[in-house]
């Protein structure tokens, strides 16, 4: 019946910078030789650890401070408190000379705690309980004008952080200084952070993150295992080693908060929605805010919308922190999947549908490519089919606006033709140094061999914290005016010693020519410079040629298969296209795609964390239980760098995650015929869905060129 | 994890007499990949003060695969990746290669995986008392039990974790043992009645060691895990069948359910169901497999289980009838 997608990766070739350059560290991280914050283990240094609250809620009853202290190798027990509001709360530290005296402190603590009752999900809170407010006049007026009205409730789960390097850092005694190796995805924002607990001034603290294994959003605060750290460093005078084990990286490094959204609107025949309510519900444990959503995303006409309803709901869970496009998935999911059910309930396709909704007229284009590509004319009517396994087809989309912050790049020629690209920002994985040094090599003309790149060092030229997507965005026309300088340099020497017309010489793989007469090689001219050159190339976060003006905009779309029998979802393929500008490594940018759709389908079919209902505590703390996509849970991705006309660098870091989750649950509904309206789609939810009957269809199914012909 | 003393010993008899508690040793255990046990120690389930390996144990029939016999020390991907089992039992290379991944199974022995302790995550978790460590509730009963059981056949509602133990059931298989009275006892007779005794992970001594596993010849066997993931995770239900095939007609048959119970599961019922029908016949093989659930108490939780056991074990059947055996998948 479908026939699988073509492979159409080639689509991508010639789009970006650089098609061919592969990742500068790649092969450091692969054998292990990339030392990150958490390998910076000295045989002399302290150990801390967090002494943490077992349980979502509860209060102290005793410790025995003096048999930790008494515990060979221990050297200091902090207690700061003396009750716990969140499992993995912490109420002080202790820190010991090495890790087997810090286990063994712990354990002669022997903190003893009286389980308290305790809040432990959205819907523990009577505000989310509470029956959907009254529209306004306006919006009530626009809901009963229409021919329908449609009423649903979505919930997503708490997703947690759980970086591969763990969060922490390290802190080096260095003379006056103290150089401090973290985990961080702002270099310059951790030694601001920092020197509070260290007691330093700024210019005293020097941050080392040459190699971070992951951020997403859950690394731009120092956090508690920091703040200990600087603290125990303080005390000692020592080299200190603060980093969380996993355990603790699930409990207390920050989550995307759980969403309950509840709507109604109204609808006519033809799926035009002539207004709108949502109210929506954040979980955000113990945190007093950060559970928005982005729902309604603004990509679609919902007629009279209700201003927003949000209200951050409090119970007793660690707090969320950023997660790659904060708010976005969960609210894509609750406002795609709506879109698909209206269309089901018209008889409209619901990719017709879409594109009455919205107004981008690139994503109109999108949406042809992405459904040549999944195979959309394979796609059978919601729940027509029947047998046990079932294909679906599903639709879900994106946009990013524009972000910036200002840049500073130092581009160093060296006499021997060498460039050294030097850069405080941080890479936390996603291909910062070789976008940097690929640009800088194509801007010049010379190969990406002749560069090397300094990074992700406080003493290095500053940066942008990588959020927000701007970090590459803001780097990018630092790194390009930091390129033309130095060329002007090489050029201009070149020009005046052959008496040539600088302004007529180019550079081409590395040998500098005029017209097509080859006049130098690149090196044989920098063995001129009787020192290196430094130049430095600066982005004041305007607006500029060098930065690409404009949003980004994605549409995905995939193909599953529900074994109706067992409610198993297998996601088969996933078609990502997404516009990001100019594109700077082909390979990275695709990567960063491929990524988004792994880290959306992981969200849409598993993660989840699980609260013990009774006492709050995690019961998956983990990753056997923390369920997280593996090799087999893994799709054919096909990612599409879409560039049309587009210059200048744009967000690419956080709109791929956005519509995964949203394509995948329109796609399971489009297989079984009911919306599975909570995250994420477990079997025991499929089958409860496929228990219920056929979602209710308002119209008859309109003929497939009828369609077509609305959409004009 | 606490300070503890490791010794190595090089025969069973050392190993057995090592085992068992004494003047100097109180809680002396052993230890063979120590996928499992390593995991209780960190976690602060286990205090063990002295640590027998017997991996160094100089017998090489703790490592010999034969037709019908494993030394208990291969390790489950060795026994997936046998051609010997292949052709004699198909569904203990599906079970094994199905279990956890690659990196675990290269450790993971035979043994080990049949006297592994449960995942049950509030008895994984050392804050949680409960009935099978020193308390008296079972705080999965009102907390969340979404992967326990829905047979309650004893107070704690875990559901035993080995991959292997419901394929030697079906297998009529037997374990070899050193180190007390008697040599061989019937899989059956492994595990304790959870009724009667729900703390032990089995009824053996202190000083009773696992040399090997032994099992009839079954080329029509196979195994199906029903997963969330395909990738390292834990069956939500499996389903095992061994068929006794006279042409396309069902002479006999024996099927057991894991993951739904504190023991393998075997279904009785279903087996004489089974007796007698065509291969072909799906309606009735059908019908049979749907009685697999007869009996079952599911949990508020785990009611999706009672739609997953007749599907695993029917194809179980299917698979076994066509003597494809082996259903894998879930390598990580
Ligand atoms: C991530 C992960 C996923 C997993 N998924 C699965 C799965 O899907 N299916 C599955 O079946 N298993 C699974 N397992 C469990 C794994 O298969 C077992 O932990 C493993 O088989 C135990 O074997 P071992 O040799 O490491 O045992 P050990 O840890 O050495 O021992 C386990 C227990 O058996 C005792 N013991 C060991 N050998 C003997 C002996 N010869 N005689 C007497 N007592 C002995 C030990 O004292 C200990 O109590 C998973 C494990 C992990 C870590
Ligand atoms: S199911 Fe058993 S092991 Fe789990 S908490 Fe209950 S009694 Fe303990």
């Amino acid at each position: 019946m479908s026939q699988p997608p073509r492979d159409l990766r080639a689509i991508n070739a010639g789009q970006s910078v650089a098609d061919h350059a592969t990742r500068l560290d790649g092969l450091e991280k692969a054998t292990g030789a990339a030392r990150y914050g958490r390998d910076q283990i000295k045989k002399d240094m302290l150990w801390v650890r967090l002494i943490r609250c077992p349980w979502g809620r509860a209060s102290l009853d005793s410790l025995d401070r003096d048999a930790a202290l008494a515990t060979p190798g221990v050297v200091e027990v902090v207690v700061s408190g003396d009750a716990g509001e969140y499992h993995g709360d912490s109420i002080g530290y202790v820190v010991a000379r090495n890790r087997r005296a810090l286990e063994r402190g712990l354990q002669a603590l022997d903190a003893t705690w009286t389980r308290l009752d305790c809040k432990t999900g959205i819907l523990d809170d009577e505000k989310a309980r509470a029956p959907m407010g009254d529209p306004s006049a306006e919006t009530a007026k626009a809901i009963d004008d229409a021919a329908f009205t449609f009423e649903a409730t979505y919930s997503t789960p708490v997703q947690t952080h759980s970086s591969l390097e763990t969060h922490g850092l390290m802190i080096e005694p260095d003379g006056e200084n103290s150089i401090v190796h973290a985990s961080t995805q702002g270099t310059f924002v951790v030694a601001d952070q920092i020197g509070r607990f260290l007691g330093k001034p700024r210019s005293k603290i020097i941050i080392d993150c040459e190699h971070v294994g992951g951020g997403f959003g859950s690394k731009f605060q120092i956090g508690k295992e920091g703040a200990a750290g600087g603290l125990a460093a303080k005390t000692s005078g020592e080299a200190v080693y603060s980093f969380c084990d996993r355990e603790e990286e699930h409990l207390d490094t920050g989550n995307r908060p759980s969403l309950l959204c509840k709507v109604r609107l109204g609808h006519d025949a033809d799926g035009t929605i002539r207004g709108a309510r949502f109210e929506t519900f954040g979980g955000t444990g113990v945190s007093r805010r950060g559970g928005g959503a982005r729902v309604p995303s603004g990509r679609f006409e919902f007629g009279t919308l209700d201003s927003p309803n949000h209200q951050d709901i409090q119970f007793n869970a660690g707090g969320p922190r950023a997660m790659r496009a904060p708010g976005c998935p969960q609210g894509a999911f609750v406002e795609e999947l709506l879109i698909d059910e209206i269309a089901h309930r018209c008889g409209l396709d619901p990719l017709a549908l879409r594109r009455r909704l919205d107004d981008s007229e690139r994503r109109q284009r999108m949406y042809d490519v992405a459904a040549d590509l999944i195979g959309w004319e394979n796609r059978a009517d919601t729940g027509s089919q029947t047998g046990t396994m079932r294909t679906g087809y599903g639709i879900g989309t994106c946009h990013w606006g524009k972000g910036r912050a200002p840049a500073k790049i130092e581009v160093v020629v060296h006499p021997d033709g060498h460039l050294e690209v030097r850069t405080g920002t941080q890479d936390i994985g996603t291909g910062q140094r070789t976008a940097m040094a690929a640009l800088v090599a194509a801007r010049i003309g010379v190969p990406l061999a002749n560069i090397s790149v300094a990074i992700g060092n406080s003493m290095l030229p500053a940066g942008p914290a990588s959020g927000g997507s701007v970090c590459t965005p803001s780097t990018a026309p630092a790194a390009m005016a930091a390129a033309d300088l130095a060329r002007e340099r090489i050029l201009a020497g070149v020009a005046e010693r052959e008496k040539l017309d600088a302004d007529r010489l180019t550079i081409d793989d590395g040998v500098i020519m005029e017209g097509g007469r080859k006049v130098i090689r690149w090196e044989d001219a920098c063995r001129r410079l009787s020192e290196p050159v430094s130049v430095t190339g600066e982005f004041d976060g305007q607006a500029s040629a060098h930065w690409g003006e404009g949003s980004s905009e994605g549409v995905q779309a995939a193909r599953v298969e529900v074994d109706c029998e067992t409610g198993q979802i297998f996601v088969r393929d996933v078609i990502a296209i997404q516009s990001c500008g100019l594109p700077l490594v082909r390979k990275t940018a695709e990567s960063q795609i491929m990524g988004g759709v792994i880290q959306g389908t992981s969200y849409a079919l598993f993660e989840e964390q699980v609260l013990d209902p009774g006492t709050g505590a995690v019961l998956n703390a983990n990753f056997e239980n923390y369920k997280i996509l593996g090799s087999e849970d893994c799709p054919r991705i096909v990612p599409v760098l879409w560039r049309d006309d587009q210059t200048g660098v744009r967000a690419l870091g956080e709109p791929p995650v956005v519509p995964t989750a949203a394509a995948i649950a329109n796609a399971v509904f489009n297989a079984i015929g009911r919306p599975v309206r909570d995250l994420p789609l477990r079997p025991d939810r499929v089958l409860a869905a496929l228990a219920e009957p056929m979602a209710e269809r308002v119209v008859a199914a309109a003929p497939r060129n009828a369609d077509l012909e609305n959409r004009a | 994890m606490n300070p503890f003393a490791y010794t190595s010993p090089r025969n069973t008899t050392d190993a057995s007499a090592l085992a068992v508690p004494n003047g100097d040793f109180a809680l002396p255990v052993l230890k063979s990949g120590g996928m499992d046990l390593l995991d209780r120690m960190k976690e602060g389930l286990e205090r063990p003060d002295l640590v027998v390996d017997l991996t160094r144990i100089d017998d090489p029939t703790l490592d010999a695969i034969d037709a019908g016999r494993i030394g208990g020390r291969v390790t489950l991907a060795m026994v997936a990746e046998s051609e010997e089992l292949r052709k004699s039992a198909p569904i203990l290379g599906a079970a094994s290669g199905s279990a956890a991944t690659p990196q675990v199974r290269n450790v993971a022995t035979v043994a080990g995986n049949l006297l592994q302790e449960t995942r049950c995550w509030y008895w994984r978790m050392s804050q949680f008392d409960c009935l099978r460590k020193t308390g008296d509730d079972c705080p999965a009963r009102e907390g969340d039990h979404r992967f326990h059981v829905i047979f309650q056949d004893g107070p704690c509602l875990m559901v035993h974790p080995s991959n292997l133990a419901p394929a030697l059931f079906v297998l009529d298989g037997e374990v070899e043992v050193v180190g007390g009275d008697r040599t061989r006892i019937p899989i059956r007779d492994l595990y304790a009645d959870p009724a009667v005794d729900w703390r032990s992970a089995s009824v053996l001594s202190p000083a009773e060691i696992i040399t090997g596993i032994r099992f009839k010849s079954a080329p029509n066997s196979a195994f199906i895990a029903l997963k969330q993931k395909q990738s390292f995770d834990w069956p939500m239900v499996s389903g095992y069948a061994v068929l006794d095939l006279d042409g396309d007609v069902i002479k006999s048959a024996r099927t057991c359910a894991g993951a739904v119970a504190p023991r393998p599961h075997p279904l009785p019922q279903v087996d004489a169901a089974l007796a007698g029908l065509s291969i072909h016949d799906e309606a009735r093989i059908r019908a049979a497999c749907e009685i697999s659930v007869d009996g079952a108490d599911p949990l508020p939780g785990t009611a999706y289980k009672m739609t997953l056991l007749p599907v695993a074990i029917r194809r179980a059947v299917a698979a076994a009838a066509h003597s494809a055996g082996t259903a894998r998948g879930g390598d990580a």
